[in-house]
């Protein structure tokens, strides 16, 4: 655990008037604001580090005490008292699996704060406790296979000692989220519940690439097939299937095999297709005999 | 629609600490709808998402709510390009 320079981060001098922290702390606040920030994980963590420096510089007895001990913070009762609160406040969890975050993260101190002034306060910008109507929305990840997420899946949950059943649509696109109205944190005083958002992560382990319902495989075709033509053997995600090769097949020649691809998400029983690029497969350690044969093709000024 | 649904302007400002002309000045600037009930005028719960980001950005940031319409304009393109962005990159790595 490190020390944390609050003026430095604020940008402030160690002397700074209480007007001049409001002052760096706004600025600070309006460029790293989550609201201001979707999606943005890097400005998260630099408003949280704004955040905590001004709940220590704008309140008067924090501050006192965070120059008087300065780099000498670490006493052990402090410390203990940390980690009791810790122990106490822990905001995140894990449920069958899944992990989940609530969505006001921004009030999360570093271990450091914690250590000096024994747990949070979800206090904002000095303006006291943040207030709250509706409950707060919780994100969650689900990692699930390609394979899985192939057929419609129906999974129940376990947030906060509530099931839910979760049915999850067929051809879900990695990184999609879906958003379950309600089961989010409760409301305060009569509020409304905040909701639920899963976000899905798709591992691909098939030999497939996927591009929404269509996908993607490069199979080899043998150069003699590829000259004269033939049946080869491909597979695709629901089985071996024998394809027809045309005489004089190139390299790089792709072909569509409709409705082998992805199911198409929400269109039941609609698929996206197959794309297969053919690379033609050049023979190496020829026999005597096929060298000969080889050749004996390039004496007739075969091109 | 069940009658859950919906919040009165009151209770929302209330609670939030805020002005009913703020719920107003959003209503006008076209961020989000009000509802006219026989009683009173009602903000629908879906709304309340989007209400409470504008009263944070008010209240923590001191943005006034001009500069919140010009905000919300700017973070529908911002969601939108990263949509499009996260969307190039899948078929980037098709073709990887």
């Amino acid at each position: 655990m490190d020390f944390i320079d609050y003026y430095k981060v604020l940008g402030v001098d160690k002397k700074a008037s209480t007007e001049e922290i409001k002052k760096a702390y706004r600025k600070l606040a309006r460029k790293y604001h989550p609201d201001l920030n979707p999606n943005d994980v890097e400005a998260e963590k630099n408003f949280k580090r704004v955040n905590e420096a001004n709940e220590v510089l704008s309140d008067p007895e924090k501050r006192k005490k965070y120059d008087e001990y300065g780099k000498d913070w670490q006493h052990a009762e402090e410390f203990e008292k940390a980690k009791r609160a810790r122990s106490q406040q822990s905001g995140q969890g894990d449920f069958g699996g899944y992990t989940y975050s609530s969505g006001g993260s921004a009030q999360d101190f570093s271990d450091f704060f914690e250590s000096m002034f024994g747990g949070r306060s979800a206090g904002f910008g000095g303006r006291g406790q943040r207030v709250r109507f509706r409950g707060q929305d919780y994100n969650a990840e689900l990692k699930l296979s390609l394979m899985d997420v192939y057929t419609t899946q129906k999974q129940t949950l376990t947030v906060n000692g509530k099931n839910i059943r979760l049915t999850i649509p067929a051809g879900i696109e990695d990184g999609q989220t879906i958003k379950i109205s309600g089961h989010g944190g409760p409301g305060v005083e009569g509020g409304p519940a905040g909701d639920l958002y899963i976000t899905f992560s798709i591992v691909n382990n098939t030999s497939f690439r996927r591009d929404g319902p269509n996908l993607y495989k490069t199979v080899e075709v043998p150069l003699v097939k590829a000259v004269l033509g033939g049946e080869i053997q491909v597979e695709t995600l629901t089985g071996k299937v024998k394809l027809k090769v045309a005489p004089g097949t190139d390299n790089g020649a792709q072909v569509k095999l409709k409705g082998k691809g992805f199911p198409k998400y929400k269109k039941e029983g609609q698929f996206g297709d197959l794309y297969l690029t053919y690379q033609v497969k050049v023979p190496k350690n020829l026999t005597t005999e096929q060298k000969e044969l080889f050749e004996a093709l390039e004496k007739t000024n075969l091109k | 629609m069940k009658k859950e649904n919906y919040i009165s302007i009151e209770t929302f400002c209330k609670r939030h600490g805020v002005g009913e002309s703020f719920v107003y000045s959003m209503y006008e600037y076209e961020i989000l709808q009000v509802e006219n009930k026989p009683d009173k005028r009602m903000l629908h719960v879906e709304e309340l998402p989007l209400l409470e980001k504008m009263v944070r950005l008010h209240n923590e940031l001191d943005i006034n709510p001009e500069g919140i319409q010009a905000i919300h304009h700017l973070l529908g393109q911002v969601e939108n390009l990263q949509e499009e962005v996260a969307a190039l990159k899948r078929k980037l790595d098709v073709l990887k």
